[in-house]
């Protein structure tokens, strides 16, 4: 008994160091704040008696500030500000930071996973789900740990890249965010501290109110984590969209408008829902992996249920994820319409083409992946002579998402085409459509699932009749709004277009909800056709799992390259220029192979981390065994 | 259902001659038209209706015990897919899009044929059969594939590392990036600020609103509003600049960019490309009147750095019209378009 109470004891000591760790920065951080970094504008005045008090006017907040730091250098392209080896330094540099963004992604995205499996144990009435979910949130985590130190080194190296290669630059950048350059480094301490006691206490805080505290635990390491990501996200927001300085990059002694840029929080919320579809990629492609290596049914089973569940929590983050891609380039145009221009008409209209492209793969291997899932639980053939209406359906909206605006072609095409707008397609490649073609993707994608919950159950409800005609009226209304909208968008002003986007995201969000729901309300004790037998899948389907990660990991090193390709020959937009030899944008066909090396090399190295991850692995826990989805007495039935 | 599956399998039946027959000339090729302004939904909806003929022709034929092998309903149907998108859609798409289209219809297809094992199965049987060759036919047709195969790939390398005197590809940025702000006249106007001086009400204040009633119906019809006649004598403030900007147009644009507005002026097939249709909903439909000042003023030689190829013969207006003149007739080619200029509120 005292044995245990000391083991309380010490646990909640624990997690009270942990908040302990969690302010300790932002307490520190306090006095800077709450001076607005005037510090060095008083010594100034003190050095310069009564010297006047230099204010300037803030790019972006269009206030007065003290200044209180040096203007952004202007740079030549010589080896003083641009130190280089016999090589392009802006393609090291890429590769340093694309590789240091997969792993931070990646080990800030999994613990949010554990967080909410683990949740899902403590909570769960069933005593075997219970456990399975813990085996798995610790699988997660084991894996991140591996990750955790090759995030840390590939951070190291980023900032020796930018040292040797960058210096006035860095220099620059440093300065500016000189007032939380230690709280961040502080942070990670915290973040280090936090995993490491999440991890190796898992065993020791297994039970009772002991449970509780470690999952307490992961809500405080999630919440350093994401302090941690949003500090990183401020410096590439006051890259894109300066504010703090004043036209000459002179820091103006408020850090919190250097931080708090335009774009900031729109890239807060989409780096968030990013990572965390990226992470459930990556995790379901560990399962794959585990799944197609596989030597026995239990292994096969355990490895199925752990890449549907990495899966689902993937794609629960990807569907708002365009949302959120909406929003912030909403965000882009109203800070600089030129910006906008760029990105979605003009210079990189390109490779938003192939971010269309890649974002429908990933919904077009969700879907072929629940479909898959369909054949492993009996019962669930009903559905799948309709798959072909699903398939046209993805495939309708899939090509008016992808449509060019600006098309390539030779002149000769553009001659016969009759000039450069084409009466078919020049519909389809505007936004109009293609929110019209993403809406009916995700719903068709929502539709799937609820094909995929209730594939091996009939609803027992009095009202189950009613119901279905119901659930089938919402989606057909559904789908014929979003499509009438997308209509509409043609005939109206382009301020109202673009509000538009907000009933299409509504009707798209209400089938996910509501249909969710009332699904859920409907096969309440609903009868079962027979059990999911987890390990029974196809290997096509692991494959689309493969397929999902990779289409994530490339779509994020586009997408990197394409937000930091929009300044231009800027390093911070307008405020100081990039003069290096390599202030010129790459070629498409430069970028897509400079992106795929890159996911090349994160697959070969995380490769390495599940080698690692596996060789470390214990032999499977024999309550865990014992609990294989699948091959438990009862039938499981749960997803 | 039956019943229901076997009109619509007439229908595909129907459809599938129809598309047939327009292909090879032995019906005239617009019997049934697409109807510019309505294009975009009708192939959907017409290849909506060809799946919906397919899968009933299939019901048919699997209820009467002579089902149609999957293998070559999904190779057919992938086939089926590129002829219409070939041949039914006009003016041509360019290669680019068609291979993107390709593409995905392959997936698609692969997708629908391997979507559940049995199906699946079914799909790869032929190919099994020709791999094992288990009969003389089977083998005969392994030997065949193995002299094609790779006379096929060579073939293909060759005439992809063949030189070509082919015009080269071209990805034109049809609209670059403006800058912040454009000097006209010895007068700047920041472009994502300034507004048309002459879009105002009666009271002659800037009315986006008020101008937005008063421009023509969008479509086929291109009707005037009612009571918005520009060229009433009595038409006065907006619909009186909108007048005046039309006599520029017409003494000015109208060659190249056409009495409809629609790019196919008097000149305009002497350029590749043609100027610029604004009838299009992806042209003036998504600009700022701001965007349509600067290409106005400055015309192709202004294009910056972005504007790649620089593929315009528009001159630099400024030096010919008066800023006021400019902004008329930017007026006068969104009402008559029936289209509002992009705004940011």
């Amino acid at each position: 008994m005292g044995s245990v109470t000391r083991t309380k004891l010490m646990s909640i000591m624990a997690l009270g160091a942990m908040i302990g760790l969690l302010l300790l920065p932002i307490l520190v951080a306090i006095p800077a704040l709450a001076s607005d970094g005037g510090a060095p504008a008083a010594d100034e005045k003190k050095e310069g008696g009564d010297a006047k008090v230099e204010k300037g006017k803030d790019v972006y907040y269009k206030t007065e500030g003290i200044v209180s730091g040096p203007p952004a250098p202007k740079t030549t392209d010589s080896e003083k500000d641009y130190p280089r080896y016999n090589f392009e330094s802006r393609v090291l540099l890429w590769f340093a930071n694309q590789q240091h963004l997969y792993y931070g992604s990646f080990v800030l995205a999994v613990p949010i996973f554990c967080m909410v499996i683990e949740f899902m144990g403590v909570v769960t009435k069933d005593k075997a789900m219970a456990k399975r979910y813990d085996q798995l949130a610790y699988d997660f985590i084991k894996i991140s740990l591996t990750a955790y130190s090759l995030t840390a080194i590939l951070g190291g190296i980023l900032i020796f890249t930018f040292l040797t290669l960058y210096p006035a630059f860095f220099q620059y950048l440093s300065g500016i965010f000189r007032p939380v350059m230690h709280i961040y480094a502080l942070m990670f301490v915290a973040e280090s501290g936090t995993l490491y006691i999440y991890y190796y206490g898992w065993d020791k805080m297994k039970e009772g109110f002991l449970k509780w505290i470690h999952l307490s635990m992961s809500v405080v390491l999630n919440v350093i984590g994401t302090i941690l990501m949003f500090l990183a996200n401020s410096w590439i927001g006051f890259m894109m969209s300066p504010a703090g300085v004043d036209e000459q990059g002179r820091y103006l002694g408020n850090i919190w408008h250097v931080i708090h840029t335009a774009l900031w929080n729109p890239l807060n919320l989409h780096r968030i829902l990013g990572n965390m579809a990226f992470g459930g990629g990556v995790v379901a492609a560990y399962a794959a992996y585990r799944f197609l290596s596989a030597k026995t049914d239990e292994e096969r089973a355990h490895y199925d249920w752990m890449g549907y569940i990495a899966m689902a929590l993937g794609v629960a983050f990807l569907i708002p994820l365009p949302f959120a891609g909406y929003w912030l380039m909403r965000e882009v145009y109203a800070y600089r319409q030129q910006m906008g221009i760029t990105l979605m008409g003009g210079l990189l209209a390109w490779l938003f083409i192939i971010q269309a492209t890649m974002i429908g793969i990933l919904f077009l291997s969700t879907n072929y992946y629940l479909w898959q899932a369909l054949g492993r639980m009996r019962g669930a053939e009903k559905y799948q002579r309709y798959i072909k209406y699903l398939v046209f359906l993805l495939t309708c909206g899939f090509l008016v998402f992808i449509t060019p605006h600006t098309i390539v072609m030779t002149p000769a095409e553009l001659k016969a085409m009759g000039g450069q707008q084409h009466p078919v397609l020049g519909n389809y490649g505007v936004m109009s459509a293609k929110n019209g073609g993403i809406n009916v993707i995700i719903t068709t994608t929502v539709l799937s699932f609820v094909w995929y919950m209730r594939g091996n159950k009939v609803s027992t409800v009095s009202w189950s009749k009613f119901g279905n005609i119901f659930m089938g009226c919402f989606f057909f209304f559904a789908y014929l709004n979003i499509i009438l909208l997308a209509i509409y968008g043609y005939y109206i002003p382009a301020n109202v277009r673009v509000g538009l986007s907000v009933p299409q995201v509504a009707t798209t969000l209400s089938c996910l909800f509501f249909m969710f729901a009332l699904n859920s309300v409907m096969m309440k004790g609903a009868k079962q056709m027979g059990p999911i037998e987890w390990g029974k899948i196809s290997a096509r389907s692991q494959y689309a799992l493969i397929m999902l990660a990779t289409a994530f990991t490339w779509m994020m090193g586009l997408m990197g390259y394409i937000r930091s390709s929009v300044r231009l020959f800027w390093h911070v937009n307008e405020i100081m220029r990039d003069n290096s030899p390599w202030a010129y944008t790459h070629t498409v066909g430069f970028a897509a192979n400079m992106i795929s090396a890159n996911v090349l090399f994160f697959w070969i190295s995380i490769m390495f981390v599940f080698w690692l991850g596996a060789l470390a692995a214990k032999k499977a826990p024999v309550e865990a065994k014992a609990a294989v989805p699948g091959r438990a007495a009862a039938p499981a039935v749960g997803h | 259902m039956k019943a229901l599956m076997s009109v619509v399998a007439l229908i595909g039946v129907l459809g599938l001659l129809m598309l047939i027959g327009m292909i090879f000339g032995v019906i005239p090729s617009n019997t049934i038209r697409l109807v510019e302004g309505y294009m975009p939904m009708q192939v959907l909806s017409e290849l909506a209706i060809f799946v919906a003929g397919f899968a009933g022709l299939s019901y048919l034929a699997n209820s009467m015990g002579v089902a149609f092998p999957r293998f070559w309903q999904g190779v057919l149907f992938w086939v089926f897919i590129q002829t219409y998108l070939k041949f039914r859609i006009y003016p041509p798409i360019p290669f680019s899009v068609r291979a993107m289209y390709g593409t995905v219809s392959f997936v698609a297809v692969f997708m629908w044929v391997s979507a559940n094992e049995e199906d699946w199965k079914k799909f790869r049987q032929p190919i099994l059969n020709v791999l094992d060759a288990n009969t003389g036919f089977h083998k005969a047709l392994r030997t065949m594939y193995l002299i094609l195969l790779p006379l096929l790939i060579g073939g293909f390398s060759f005439m992809t590392m063949k030189p070509s005197i082919d015009e080269p590809i071209e990805l034109r940025t049809v609209h670059p990036a403006p800058p912040a702000s454009t000097k006209v006249h010895g007068k700047t106007y920041t472009l994502q600020t300034s507004q048309n001086p002459y879009r105002v009400n009666l009271e002659g204040k800037y009315d986006q609103d008020y101008s937005n009633k008063l421009i023509v119906e969008q479509g086929m019809g291109r009707l005037m509003a009612p009571n918005a006649n520009p060229w009433d004598d009595k038409a006065e403030g907006y619909l009186k600049y909108v007048r005046e900007g039309g006599e520029i147009f017409f003494q000015n644009c109208h060659f190249c960019h056409g009495d409809n507005l629609n790019g196919r002026g008097l000149h305009a097939f002497a350029f590749n490309p043609i100027p610029a249709n604004f009838t299009d909903p992806g042209t003036i439909a998504q600009l700022q009147e701001t965007f349509i000042f600067w290409r106005v003023a400055k015309g192709g030689i202004g294009l910056p750095n972005e504007g790649f190829p620089w593929a315009s013969v528009m001159p630099p207006w400024e030096q010919h019209l008066t800023t006021d003149e400019i902004w008329k007739v930017i007026l006068f080619e969104y009402w008559h378009t029936g289209y509002y200029p992009r705004t940011w509120d």
